[in-house]
């Protein structure tokens, strides 16, 4: 401790760190997917009407905001192995990258079930009345009436919660994929960790410029699809 | 499951609650005064103060916590050492931990309570004035607490954030419970055990909260304002 702060050396750490993007961006987008995709089905039981599955869902939904993203990287990472090997199940030939993947479908496909619910309300009932009135069965008028609606109104949420788990993506490194985060410890590691502060504030601008870059792109989606839409 | 480690690593792990809480707590109370005074300079377009808040919020939610906290962590020091001349082998780890998380917390909370500020019908203030008061006294007694009681649900989402956000102290060095958790669990790779009982925890910690902010928010709720017509 105590060695100068030399910012001349944070553009090239920049260029640096930057290689390892692909795998966060291969991380962000099947964390998405996968989170969209479970979020629908809690959102689904939880508007689903039914006691038990309401039930299910917001208590999956509680669970998963009281516990810190790294507890559940851990819990799965070094636990599940232990418990399954038990049950004969070997888990030591999936890579770390898929354990991400799952951690992080996981947890953040809380915020998307609340966001898909939240957007599915805001729609006016009277909506839905209407389109089964002129016989449009429940499924049709949910396809074309609520959900281009709902469309809309979940866009900004979306917005955060892409950028929520763009962040999220940095915990890949606690268990050594090398992501953007992890690359920065890597390239700490081969100076000795001798400019470390260099580095992390090297990454720190590239997660800024990305969050800019993604906010600008959702506020552009925004507006390019509540065209004519919006009341 | 190994029920002889849950029981010895279990009041080990709980004895780390307090160091867990203390840093929530600390970075709540700093950070949202912070937070408040943000939201002003920058509703209020002080010129200069109001683009550097702009800046640093900007900054703040673009970059991960655990970045956020390596970069207190090591610029601190070398802050602190070079212009003013202190030795920082002294101070504890988890002091960089808390201004971290208290800048997290001052972005962020400024956000919230600049929305709710923003909510607020301006009629308000100018009712205030008109009854004599100064700008200071109507904050306190007519702006505040109404943007308070419109921010308070936001503010317990932020506040269950941060008793998660605290985990990642444990890469500085914190001995908070994961840290405490995970220090038990490698001799005898008991991790199974370690995370449940941190799981249990962190679900207990995070009800408890959004309990007793549940009770805040009935209690400041008679302030809310109602819907004009």
């Amino acid at each position: 401790m105590g060695e100068l702060f030399r910012p001349e050396l944070i553009p090239d750490y920049i260029l640096k760190i930057s290689k390892a993007f692909p795998k966060t961006i291969e991380i962000l987008l099947l964390s998405l997917l996968f989170s969209l995709l479970l979020g629908g089905i809690f959102a689904a039981m939880g508007m689903s009407g039914k006691k038990a599955l309401v039930k299910i869902s917001s208590g999956w939904i509680a669970f998963m905001r009281g516990v810190p993203t790294l507890i559940l990287i851990f819990l799965l990472y070094l636990g599940l192995p232990q418990v399954l090997k038990r049950i004969g199940i070997d888990l030591s030939g999936v890579s770390t990258t898929t354990f991400i993947i799952t951690t992080l479908s996981l947890s953040a496909s809380a915020n998307m079930a609340e966001m898909m619910r939240s957007a599915c309300l805001a729609i006016d009932k009277g909506q839905k009345e209407a389109a089964l009135s002129v016989g449009m069965s429940p499924a049709v008028a949910f396809i074309r009436i609520i959900l281009p609606q709902a469309l809309g109104v979940a866009i900004p949420t979306l917005g955060n919660n892409f950028i929520m788990l763009f962040k999220e993506t940095s915990l890949a490194f606690t268990i050594g994929v090398m992501d953007l985060m992890g690359k920065a410890r890597a390239v700490s590691a081969v100076n000795y960790g001798a400019t470390k502060l260099e580095v992390y504030v090297a990454t720190a601008v590239i997660f800024w410029v990305f969050c800019f870059v993604f906010e600008k792109l959702f506020k552009f989606i925004e507006k390019a699809y509540t065209v004519g839409r919006k009341a | 499951m190994d029920w002889k480690f849950i029981a010895s690593a279990l009041p080990k792990v709980l004895a780390a609650i307090p160091v867990t809480l203390e840093m929530a707590l600390i970075a709540t109370v700093i950070g949202w005064i912070l937070g408040l005074l943000i939201a002003l300079a920058r509703k209020n377009r002080i010129p200069v103060v109001s683009q550097i808040c702009a800046v640093f919020v900007s900054f703040i939610r673009g970059v991960p916590m655990v970045i956020l906290l390596y970069v207190a962590y090591y610029a601190i020091p070398i802050a602190l050492t070079s212009s003013f001349g202190i030795d920082t082998s002294g101070i504890p780890a988890i002091a960089y931990a808390i201004a971290a998380l208290c800048l997290d917390q001052a972005a962020y909370s400024s956000e919230v309570l600049r929305a709710s500020l923003d909510s607020i019908n301006k009629g308000q203030l100018e009712a205030a004035w008109s009854v004599g008061m100064t700008t200071p006294q109507a904050l306190r007694r007519i702006i505040l607490p109404q943007a308070f009681a419109v921010a308070i649900p936001n503010l317990t989402g932020l506040f269950t954030g941060l008793l998660r956000g605290t985990s990642l102290a444990y890469y500085v060095g914190v001995y908070e419970i994961t840290a405490t958790a995970n220090l038990l669990a490698n001799p005898k790779l008991n991790f199974i055990e370690a995370y449940i009982i941190t799981t249990v925890i962190y679900e207990v910690l995070s009800l408890v909260c959004n309990n007793l902010f549940g009770k805040a928010e009935k209690k400041i709720g008679k302030f809310r304002p109602r819907q004009a017509n």
